[in-house]
């Protein structure tokens, strides 16, 4: 039964634009070309930590623009319920959930497999960065909501949606999740950050190739793509979700996407400093 | 005044300096005067214009009206307003300048915008027109922030103003008064993300480990002073930065002063985070994977792996700008988050150099209870040294265990003080179907223990079976067989309460067969009531059968009381001769048997009926009897004495498994007392138990006494041990268990060396008379004759007995000699 206290919009598809001229499918870019990263920590004032991430495709010429927003808000640590058997680390709790707006199909206000699975993913990601024993007997909500969730409005609606943007998202949450933990004061090992990387063909004929944080409306095919959550200091891996097939079962193809996909972990995790030093330095101004 | 006028008093200069048409203003509200105000306002002009004598050149006619028609023709009003508005207008007001620890919305506004709002329309276009004068465009590109793109520093001052917002907006000629008062809009602080306008939240645990952190540092200050004064603003920075756990733990690298870094050289100090060391592993690693001869796979393109360049960040988005640009920078709070456990003072890793708390507790209760050990024994020690040993083993066994607490109350204290009513139990016996259970079931239903309804249930099911007159004695009969054979079996206990007294009811059952149970009811009864049926033939047979047995075996058990309810006299119609009869005859029979005249009395009851039991009878027939009804003469009989302070003893009347403990007994109390948390030997298995809880009439207390009916739940005892008849003694004075033993006995039947079943209460034994040294005298007890072959009845003897197995008795415990299903001897153990 649908959900009668809240003023849903349609489940389905909305009416995209109409246009005389169908706008041309953006020109390829040049590689390695990574959409630029947008990030802010402490814009929620009420949560002990929030961070807000942006990622704009500065290629796309039509009228509405493919990008990513997300904002996460870190809650915590806090003393776990009276009720709540010990524990003798830090409980982490990862919400993800997409905006009823956030896709070309409408999000229910309840969350949904995906979003679940993105939570799980999110959660691995996270627990391998936070020194958990340092919170006994605390727990910490970390809620991500995706407030535009990087797919193309104007794509044709033929094209069934195989989820690859879930990477890009998955990706750009761990980002945000750590630089908010962070903003939270949540002792981690390293800030973790996100990349994403797909082995994938511009047309038909067209050889594929692996590309750095693929923006998914821009590529006729994705064969496979591999989202990695990553510390840099340490060189270490906390999550790697790969999906896809590729041509031919090759490792060494794997292998490659798993770097390829580090170089955007680095790239992401600079930013993520540059935010958070930005951070301190507005503190220190401040005081 | 007229149009006329209004040109004769035209000010041009006044015109042209508020050029916002507001001489239409007033025209137009002139026009709407009525002709008393315009009279009213003429004279009001002339008395304001006196007032202010030669400074009357300074302000226009139609100002002092206006300000006349806005006090409503008050004159002095109007001329301190002409005054203080026109002719010496203050000097400008002091921004004013709300206290830092407001609302960090208000003190990040810029001054400019805050006196925008602060002012009322007039105040504002005056302004407006000394920034602008005589200019009329007033838009300015600004205005709206994102239309440009700002960079991200500059984007932080320039906050949307409402003032400036309303800045082009022609006024034209609303009247001053109707104007609004900007009033700062009600922004969350965050922004559009909302929060409240208090600092951000600070869990418990981080105010826990900032307050930690504090005293650390203060401590650490306070040591620092000592010797060295100057502390290095720029280290303190520093020390903040590595405390914010970014990870930028580059053990190489020391952590920059934050203080002197731009936003681009912070990106170029930080974009490597990776050190060569890491990189080049990382990138054998990949050799290795990838073999010698390993090359790139076949249809894709080689990318090499190449570091990127260093990302700048992307500049917000329109929606970003919009999300984030509202908010005021976030006020500044001291956001240093210490590690939980380096930041401790010392005082506080000092904590675990010493015994934890519970080592302290747990050491003072070992030392408490050694001491107590130690002093039990010097107490007892003061007797023999052999006893000092084995209480202290005794007493160390007891610790080892996890025993129920004992509150240690003195309980025949406690007894003398709650003395509330006495407790008494009674057995009512006689031959079968003298109506022993009828009368009890009548009883119980008179006094309101059972309800009608119950009695009705009953009388409607007996009806089925053909048994309707049963109804009541299923009160007490309440297994299947004894009510479908419409005998008692087993003895049935009930309770009920008089205002002084509460009783205990033991149904003994009257038939032959189950005699046993009719001596374990006797041996805990302190009276008895004898129901003799006196309908025709019955009492003849009744006599010769159980009342005589059942007399005999109460009066061995010890009961000295007895109540002879002479039941059923309503079929012989109430008859007295009958009743006189019977009593004749029952007294002069329980006299012989031991019983003193005095403690014998006579009720003519009808169980039926229930008549003379709590009432009186009221049947005519009846009045003849002046006597007492049963409830009475039970209230009348004195309880025996108890032995309250004789060694604990009790014997189990029933085993079972409650909610409390997996081992349950319950039983009535001989002897002695008991307290929750006591020790308990239990005979014959003599394994030791421990009371957990005790209870009395299905209440929880902390103590019963001899003569009580008590459950009594166990711990620290397997149920293999327990078995009903077993006796529970204290185990400082423990019963012994015995094979052989001597009794005097009253001889009912023929004794001689035989087999026997010894009965003592629920206790039941087979053993055989081997020995029988004498024949005593009834009254002195002197020796008649030694060695008897045999002992006639009625005659007492002294015989011994031994046991196929040991049995728990000691001397002056009563026993019943059972053979053949006959009870043919009771006697006092010696």
């Amino acid at each position: 039964m649908a959900d009668r206290r809240r003023i849903n919009g349609p489940i389905g598809a909305t009416t995209p634009p109409v246009y005389e001229a169908v706008p041309k499918r953006p020109a390829a870019k040049q590689q390695p070309a990574m959409r630029k990263i947008f990030l802010k920590t402490g814009v929620t004032p009420s949560a002990s930590g929030s961070a807000y991430l942006e990622l704009e495709n500065p290629n796309q010429t039509s009228p509405q623009k493919t990008s990513l927003k997300l904002a996460c808000t870190v809650h915590g640590p806090r003393a776990l319920p009276r009720s709540a058997p010990f524990s003798p680390h830090i409980i982490l709790t990862t919400h993800v959930k997409y905006a009823p707006f956030a896709t070309r199909k409408r999000h229910g206000y309840l969350r949904d497999s995906s979003e679940r699975d993105l939570g799980v993913h999110l959660e691995t990601a996270l627990r391998g960065a936070i020194i958990a024993d340092r919170w006994p007997k605390s727990g910490v909500d970390i809620i991500v909501t995706i407030i535009e969730g990087d797919q193309d409005r104007d794509a044709p609606h033929n094209e069934d949606d195989q989820g690859w943007d879930m990477m890009n998202v998955l990706s750009g949450c761990i980002t945000v999740a750590s630089a908010a933990i962070a903003d939270a004061g949540i002792d981690c090992v390293d800030t973790v950050a996100g990349g994403v990387a797909a082995l994938v063909s511009r047309d038909d004929a067209a050889q594929p190739v692996i590309v750095v944080d693929p923006v998914v409306a821009e590529n006729q095919k994705i064969h496979a793509a591999c989202c990695v959550a990553y510390l840099p200091t340490r060189d270490e891996v906390t999550n790697v979700w790969f999906k896809g097939q590729l041509p031919g079962a090759d490792i060494l193809l794997y292998n490659k996407m798993v770097e390829k996909s580090l170089i955007a972990c680095r790239s992401a995790n600079r930013v993520v400093i540059q935010g958070l030093n930005e951070t301190v330095k507005n503190v220190q101004n401040t005081t | 005044m007229s149009r006329h006028q209004a040109y004769r008093n035209y000010d041009y200069e006044n015109d042209l300096d508020e050029f916002d048409g507001e001489e239409d203003e007033y025209g137009e509200g002139e026009e709407e005067l009525s002709p008393e105000d315009k009279a009213q306002m003429d004279a009001g002009t002339a008395e304001v214009r006196s007032a202010l004598g030669p400074r009357a050149s300074k302000v226009t006619t139609a100002q002092i009206q206006e300000a006349l028609w806005h006090y409503y023709y008050d004159v002095d009003k109007s001329v301190a307003f002409l005054v203080n508005k026109f002719i010496e207008p203050p000097a400008p007001k002091p921004v004013p300048s709300k206290p830092q620890g407001g609302s960090p919305f208000s003190s990040s506004r810029t001054p400019d915008m805050q006196h925008g709002m602060e002012r009322t329309g007039a105040e504002w276009r005056s302004r407006q027109k000394e920034q602008i004068p005589g200019v009329f465009t007033l838009y300015t590109p600004y205005l709206v922030p994102w239309l440009q793109v700002p960079d991200i520093t500059a984007r932080r001052q320039q906050h949307f103003s409402f003032a400036d917002f309303f800045q082009d907006m022609p006024w034209l000629n609303v009247p001053q008064d109707r104007q609004t008062n900007f009033v700062q809009p009600l922004y969350p602080r965050g922004g559009l993300l909302g929060g409240s306008g208090a600092p951000p939240k600070m869990s418990k645990l981080q105010q826990l480990a900032a307050a930690r952190k504090k005293k650390a540092d203060e401590q650490k200050l306070g040591d620092k002073s000592k010797g060295d004064d100057s502390k290095p603003q720029v280290k303190d920075a520093t020390k903040q930065m590595g405390k914010m756990s970014l990870g930028l733990k580059d053990s190489g690298k020391t952590p920059r002063p934050a203080t002197s870094s731009l936003p681009s050289s912070v990106a170029e100090a930080d974009v490597a985070p990776i050190t060569p060391e890491s990189r080049k592993r990382r990138n054998s690693d990949l050799l290795q994977l990838q073999g010698p001869g390993a090359k790139s796979p076949p249809g894709v393109p080689d990318t090499s792996v190449e570091e990127p360049s260093p990302v700048a960040t992307a500049a917000p988005s329109i929606f970003a700008q919009t999300l984030l640009g509202s908010a005021p920078p976030a006020p500044p709070v001291p956001r240093t988050f210490a590690f939980p456990y380096t930041a401790f003072a010392p005082s506080v890793s000092d904590a675990f150099s010493g015994p934890s708390p519970d080592d302290v507790v747990l050491n003072a209760q070992a030392k408490a209870s050694n001491k107590k050990l130690a002093s039990a024994t010097k107490k007892k020690g003061g007797d023999d040294k052999v006893g000092q040993a084995a209480d202290g083993v005794k007493a160390l066994k007891v610790d080892d265990t996890p025993l129920p607490k004992s509150k240690n109350l003195d309980v025949l204290s406690e007894y003398e003080k709650s003395k509330g009513k006495k407790s008494a139990s009674f057995v009512v016996v006689g031959h079968v179907d003298a109506g022993k259970s009828t009368l009890m079931g009548r009883l119980l239903l008179d006094l309101n223990v059972v309800d009608q309804r119950t009695i009705e249930r009953y009388r409607k099911e007996a009806e089925q079976m053909g048994k309707s007159s049963f109804a009541l004695a299923w009160v007490l009969d309440q297994r299947t067989e004894e009510r479908s054979r419409g005998v008692t079996i087993d003895i049935a206990t009930n309770r009920f309460e008089t205002e002084s007294t509460s009783f205990t009811i033991l149904d003994a059952p009257g038939h032959r067969d189950f005699i046993p149970n009719m001596i374990a009811g006797a041996s805990q009864a302190d009276f008895a009531i004898l129901v003799i049926d006196a309908s025709t033939g019955s009492f003849e047979s009744g006599l010769k059968g159980q009342t005589r047995e059942h007399s005999l075996l109460i009066r061995s058990m010890g009961v000295s009381r007895v109540i002879v309810a002479v039941n059923k006299l309503d079929t012989v119609g109430w008859s007295q001769e009958r009743f006189d009869e019977i009593t004749h005859q029952v007294s002069g029979f329980l006299s012989a048997t031991g019983f003193q005249l005095k403690n014998i009395s006579f009720v003519p009851v009808s169980g039926l009926l229930g008549d003379n039991l709590v009432n009186k009878s009221t049947d005519p027939a009846a009045s003849w009897y002046t006597g007492e009804t049963m409830i009475k003469e039970l209230e009348n009989s004195e309880p025996m004495t108890r032995a309250l302070d004789k060694p604990l003893r009790l014997t189990i009347s029933e085993v079972f498994r409650s909610a409390q403990s997996p081992l349950t007994i319950s039983g009535r109390i001989d002897a002695g007392s008991l307290q929750a948390g006591d020790a308990l030997l239990v005979q014959p298995s003599g394994e030791k138990a421990y009371v957990k809880s005790l209870e009395l009439d299905s209440e929880a207390v902390d103590w019963a006494v001899a003569g009580q009916n008590v459950v009594i739940h166990l711990s620290n005892i397997d149920p293999i041990h327990v078995r009903v008849g077993d006796i529970v003694c204290d185990p400082k004075a423990p019963v012994n268990c015995i094979d052989t033993f001597t009794i005097k006995a009253l001889a009912f039947d023929i004794l001689m060396p035989m087999q026997v079943d010894v009965h003592r209460g629920r206790m039941w034994a087979a053993g055989q008379i081997v020995q029988m040294p004498a024949t005593l005298d009834k009254v002195k007890g002197t020796i008649l004759k030694k060695n008897p072959k045999i002992v006639k009845p009625a005659s007492v003897a002294r015989v011994v007995v031994k046991m196929s197995s040991k049995v728990p008795l000691e001397a002056g415990q009563r026993v019943v000699l059972r053979s053949n299903g006959d009870t043919v001897a009771a006697g006092l153990l010696e």
